[in-house]
């Protein structure tokens, strides 16, 4: 296992608030690509992923933290949409300077874990339309397939946050972005959201698109023989639906 | 009639650096609470001459929560069993002095006085013993304190604003307490009589009548005496004005030194990203639909409260994955509850509830008086044991002028809170409030959506609830 690294740890908590008085944690490892964004490494966000990472939590706590992680996500990302000045008259007659949101979006889940990242989704984006793509491992050649996709019409109008939380390889999301490219969709209108990302998932990711952003709570030490991420959280899926 | 401390300033600067904040220096600013120098009124007078009448009817007529009675009955003495063998006999001396517990009773009103929450004991005149509960008395402005003895210890006189002694004649006296212990305490008629001619007329003469002399007022014909009556009421409405008026102007003091001091770096205003905006903006719009209004705000709410459980403490934990590797976490260092300031709180309760599903929350209404704008606290609900969790989150949808946010920390700190475990979440905040909050409570944490230049009316809640 000679591609995982040690995790980088710090001492995490406000900045009032001295080195003495805040907890070390192993915090996520950096990467060098401008299109990646990791989450800001506060200690609730690692409070929230150390109980998703933790073997002994139940399926309810699962869905309820992960859910958590996967609002900020949705957050982050969605501070990437273009917007213009907009300016509103207040209940009590002041005027404020804002903004309005630009653009139509929608999301594509990948099967089936991905398909867990959509109420958080929709906890922030009301009524957004969501296509589905299915790819999976083919038997003969272990390469990633694309078995199934059903996408809004218009997709290529649209921005899209592409939906799976975890990131080992790359294999299946950079298939899926393939898709999206294929039906229209620019690199530069498609965001990546992700809660556990590998140093080599992104790498292979971010080099093939250069222009895709990408948005991840973390990005672990490495893989195992058997592509899992180190010390990941195991198979998410499973944990948020059959276990 | 004893001097009001009401008279000397509320508010000074002490100029002490806060020895809980490391290394910080501050110059703390001094909040005296409505509450922190209650006036008290001491009603005396024989057993029956109307002292608890009088003291409800002044009590009915002012119809203020914060206008509260206390009896000296709640302080008699658990008897031993040769003394409760005597009582039920009735032959204890329950009209001597010396069958209350003035030392406890001292002890209380120096609490109240000093704005504290007073445990009051709950005495059974069925059992002759003090039971294991307690009542709770907090943040009273004006406190009635009525009884036989109101009037007997000097420490108690010393405490008191206005003494006042019921009269009535003696055959008035009888008759009341007979009615009464019958009615209300389950005694006989032989055993009532015989405890008044062989206690309650001795110590009449002995120790209840020469609390006449300390009195400011003696007033014969309790509540009928409707003179009597309204000078006591205009005395305490007079002492509430000049508490209303202190108060307001302690705050408007604070107001003053806030202006120039830049924000503490415990006021976290949350990054104006461009989906913050965003949702600013339909918040904010007059033309946006309820439902609209609703989505977003609960939507921006949760990561306010998101932002602000990064202040609370946690602590080192290390967890095995599924695959069997450590990871070095963390977690919460102890429970995180919430109290929500009515009724402006209770819309960020949705986005509360989103991070934590079964938070603890206490419940306090401040209001601003419609008259004098001043902060009054008319209600309070807090978890137990609050002054274990490792934080506690305040809710509340606006501040402008501080003025109640101040009055919630005030009422945590006294519930035994410290405060830089508190952490304040607001969506929107004044300036000036801001300061004025910070300068008198350095330690606690704020976290607001946003910050705006001036008051502003509490329209938040008004678009949330619809009303």
């Amino acid at each position: 296992m000679s591609d995982v690294k040690p995790a980088p740890t710090q001492c995490v908590g406000p900045d009032y608030r001295s080195e003495s008085q805040k907890p070390t944690a192993a915090v996520s490892a950096g990467v060098e690509f401008d299109t990646v964004t990791i989450l800001p490494q506060t200690p609730q966000l690692i409070a929230l992923l150390s109980i998703i990472r933790n073997k002994d939590t139940q399926r309810g706590d699962f869905i309820f933290y992960s859910n958590r992680i996967i609002r900020l996500l949705v957050e982050e990302g969605l501070n990437h949409l273009p917007t213009i000045e907009h300016t509103v008259t207040t209940p009590v007659g002041r005027t404020y300077d804002g903004l309005a949101f630009q653009g139509k979006i929608c999301g594509v889940s990948i099967m089936r874990a991905g398909e867990a990242m959509e109420q958080g989704l929709r906890e922030c984006c009301r009524s957004v339309r969501i296509g589905k793509i299915l790819i999976q491992r083919d038997e003969e050649t272990s390469r990633p397939k694309l078995f199934y996709d059903k996408l809004p019409e218009d997709i290529a109008d649209r921005w899209v946050l592409l939906l799976d939380p975890m990131l080992a390889t790359g294999g299946s999301a950079i298939m899926a972005v393939d898709v999206l490219k294929a039906r229209g969709v620019p690199e530069e209108r498609i965001f990546f959201l992700n809660v556990l990302a590998s140093p080599q998932g992104i790498q292979n990711f971010a080099t093939k698109f250069p222009k895709v952003r990408l948005v991840t709570a973390f990005v672990d030490q490495g893989l195992d023989e058997k592509n899992y991420i180190i010390p990941g959280l195991g198979d998410f899926g499973d944990r948020y639906y059959t276990r | 009639m004893a001097p009001s401390a009401a008279d000397e300033p509320e508010v000074a600067l002490n100029g002490t650096a806060s020895p809980e904040t490391d290394g910080m220096i501050a110059t703390r600013a001094h909040y005296a609470p409505p509450w922190a120098d209650v006036s008290i009124i001491g009603i005396a007078g024989s057993s029956g001459s109307g002292k608890s009448t009088l003291s409800h009817a002044i009590v009915n007529k002012l119809n203020l929560p914060w206008v509260v009675i206390l009896s000296i009955d709640s302080f008699y003495k658990s008897l031993d069993a040769e003394s409760s063998r005597k009582a039920f006999r009735n032959e204890y001396d329950f009209d001597s002095p010396d069958a209350l517990d003035f030392d406890v009773l001292v002890e209380r009103l120096r609490d109240l006085k000093a704005g504290k929450r007073a445990e009051i004991p709950v005495y059974s005149f069925e059992k002759h013993a003090r039971l294991d509960r307690t009542t709770s008395i907090y943040s009273p402005h004006v406190l009635i304190l009525e009884g036989i003895f109101a009037l007997y210890d000097p420490r108690v006189l010393e405490l008191m604003d206005m003494k006042i002694f019921c009269e009535a004649d003696a055959d008035t006296c009888l008759s009341r307490r007979i009615l009464r212990d019958q009615r209300d305490r389950g005694r006989d008629l032989e055993g009532i009589i015989k405890q008044w001619f062989t206690f309650v007329k001795p110590n009449f003469e002995k120790y209840v009548n020469p609390q006449r002399n300390v009195a400011d007022i003696i007033v014969p014909r309790g509540v009928e005496n409707h003179v009597a009556m309204s000078m006591v009421v205009q005395f305490i409405q007079q002492k509430l004005l000049e508490k209303s008026t202190h108060h307001r102007a302690a705050l408007t003091r604070l107001e003053l030194e806030a202006q120039s001091a830049p924000l503490s770096d415990r006021v976290i205003v949350m990054k104006q990203s461009s989906q913050m905006r965003g949702m600013n903006t339909i918040i904010h719009d007059i033309d946006t639909s309820s439902e609209d209004f609703i989505f977003y705000f609960d939507r921006l709410t949760a990561l306010l409260v998101e932002e602000a459980l990064n202040k609370v403490p946690f602590v080192a934990w290390n967890i095995t994955t599924p695959q069997g590797h450590t990871y070095a976490g963390l977690r919460p260092k102890g429970e995180v509850s919430a109290v929500i300031v009515l009724r402006g709180g209770a819309a960020l309760e949705a986005g509360l509830h989103r991070c934590i599903t079964d938070c603890k929350t206490g419940r306090v209404l401040i209001q601003s008086n419609v008259r004098t704008g001043e902060p009054e606290l008319h209600y309070l609900v807090l978890p137990p044991d609050i002054d274990k969790h490792e934080a506690v989150l305040l809710l509340d949808a606006q501040m402008s002028s501080g003025g109640s946010a101040l009055m919630a920390v005030q009422v945590l700190v006294d519930h035994g809170v410290r405060a830089d475990r508190i952490v304040l979440v607001t969506y929107s905040a004044g300036r000036m409030g801001l300061h004025r909050l910070t300068k008198v409570f350095p330690e606690i944490t704020v976290v607001v959506g946003q910050v705006v230049p001036d008051i502003e009316e509490r329209w938040v809640e008004k678009r949330y609830f619809r009303c």
